[in-house]
């Protein structure tokens, strides 16, 4: 928080913490607490969302830029100019030509691997990491560790999970709900009541982390069908309201918890006849965007495949 | 704030790193020659530094090879990364100097808008901002009516992940003055909206 001259509090968050929340970075428990119950923070904060939600909208929309090519292979425009000046400052045609081929593998950001033995429309490459792939489709059954998920075109993949595997369930859980729960809670204030539109109950919170809400942390008590108190670590006690239309994410369920029906999306490593080694998996009920959903990870770094999977976790109110 | 921050807990998923997937080795391999880690590489960067490019362009076919240029940059100097900074901010400098270089050639008010950007904005107060009756699309649009150095810091910001200090590091100014050029970015932003309501 900003701090005057002083050194007593301004009452307000500083531009930092709102850019941070904006971004999708992480932000302490001081500053959902203020923004929770202070609404010129709320209002300064949704705007900057909104602000963060155009660019990322607009990033989204952007086309995926041509597979490199080599001058006078294609038809289309070719960019002669940066491919010349490359040959000459790398002073050596071999080099280009070893990068030209080096891109030249790269038909798009996403493409279908033939991972294995009848996996050749099941399992499809994840955006941001080539060591992983991808299954989505309906859970139709669990048998111990492993789902059973048939994707879009018919076909079955076994899914197989270990104690490893971080495995998010996410839909109109409000059950899951209950006193005692720690939770993170996302949505709209109003006079000091928080509607909520997104619940992660337990950690880790930050694998669900949409744009475009204020998230305030902490525990809950008096749960009810139509929501509950949510007491911050400071003992601050912020009624939240509850709905249909609340979604409800854990982070880290079981096999045993998923129920046949919701759509899955594993991904992991491709495995024997067309098996995926999952990594992470996102079990999501009343799934309402449609199958077709592609992971996309910044890098290959568990954090990153969390993130991502949370994301997918978080999509029915994100619509992202 | 900042150190607010350090109370998220860190995730808690524990699935194996694979080390061939580690972007500091990967750019190793790229500096002995490896053009599968050079594929792997323009994977995994090549969409976000385009949408960075174009955003700050606005022209597709430019914006490409200008992306072009950066990998070839990357293939070339990936032996020089330090580790100094993350990845992702090292090959987005990298792009900003290649859209620099380019857009210089062509167009000197490159040079304006970075001045303009950093002054104080002159727009409503917040009391009255466009940007509360907006819709996500309006503000798609308005966007694309921005400076492009006004395009360039929200792109790095919260398009292409970077935290304000590599933000910062890419821009090559001081934090406070990213802060301040997101404010003027944002009320910019807001004047173009609120023009748009006037006119409907």
């Amino acid at each position: 928080m900003n701090a005057d001259p002083t050194g007593t509090r301004y009452p307000h968050l500083d531009l930092g913490d709102l850019i941070a929340g904006a971004a999708g970075q992480p932000t302490g428990d001081r500053a959902r607490e203020h923004l929770a119950g202070c609404e010129h923070c709320q209002r300064e904060a949704n705007r900057w969302n909104l602000v963060a939600d155009g660019v990322r909208d607009l990033a989204t929309a952007a086309p995926e830029p041509a597979q490199p090519a080599r001058p006078g292979r294609t038809g289309r425009r070719v960019p002669a100019g940066p491919w010349r000046r490359a040959l000459l400052v790398a002073g050596s045609v071999a080099a280009a030509l070893v990068l030209l081929i080096g891109l030249g593998e790269v038909t798009g950001f996403v493409h279908v691997h033939l991972s294995g033995p009848g996996s050749k429309t099941a399992l499809t490459a994840v955006t941001g990491c080539s060591q992983i792939e991808q299954v989505d489709g309906t859970l139709e059954q669990v048998n111990g560790n492993s789902l059973v998920v048939r994707t879009a075109s018919g076909q079955p993949v076994t899914v197989t999970t270990t104690a490893t595997t971080f495995m998010s369930m996410s839909g109109a859980l409000l059950s899951d709900i209950t006193d005692g729960a720690s939770v993170m809670v996302r949505g709209s204030g109003s006079d000091g009541t928080i509607k909520a539109a997104i619940v992660t109950v337990g950690q880790p919170f930050s694998a669900v982390n949409p744009a475009g809400f204020v998230p305030v942390q902490g525990t809950v008590a008096d749960a009810s069908t139509a929501g509950f108190t949510l007491v911050t670590s400071s003992g601050t006690r912020i009624p939240v309201t509850t709905s249909g239309d609340t979604l409800v994410v854990v982070p880290h369920a079981s096999p045993a918890q998923l129920q046949a029906g919701a759509t899955i999306f594993a991904v992991g490593d491709a495995g024997p006849d067309g098996t995926l080694s999952a990594r992470a998996v996102a079990a999501v009920s009343q799934f309402r965007s449609g199958p077709h959903v592609r992971v996309s990870v910044r890098d290959c770094s568990p954090s990153s495949i969390d993130e991502a999977i949370g994301a997918v976790s978080a999509r029915r109110v994100s619509g992202s | 704030m900042n150190d607010l921050h350090r109370d998220v807990g860190p995730p808690t998923f524990t699935g194996s790193h694979d080390p061939a997937c580690d972007d500091a080795g990967l750019l190793r391999r790229i500096g002995q020659g490896a053009e599968d880690a050079m594929a792997a590489f323009y994977r995994e960067y090549g969409r976000v530094v385009f949408a960075q490019v174009l955003l700050v362009t606005g022209e597709r076919v430019l914006a490409e090879e200008i992306v072009q240029d950066t990998m070839l940059a990357v293939w070339r100097g990936a032996g020089s990364f330090r580790g100094e900074s993350s990845v992702r901010s090292w090959v987005i400098a990298i792009a900003r100097r290649q859209t620099r270089d380019r857009l210089r050639g062509q167009r000197l008010r490159v040079v304006d808008d970075a001045f303009l950007a950093d002054q104080p904005g002159s727009g409503p107060g917040p009391e009255v901002m466009a940007l509360d009756r907006a819709e996500l699309a309006e503000v798609r649009d308005a966007i694309r009516e921005l400076a492009p150095a006004h395009r360039e810091v929200l792109g790095l910001a919260f398009g292409a992940g970077l935290s304000l200090p590599e933000v910062a590091g890419v821009l090559e100014i001081p934090v406070g003055t990213v802060k301040s050029r997101l404010t003027a970015a944002r009320t910019a932003l807001n004047g173009i909206l609120e023009k748009k309501g006037q006119n409907r």
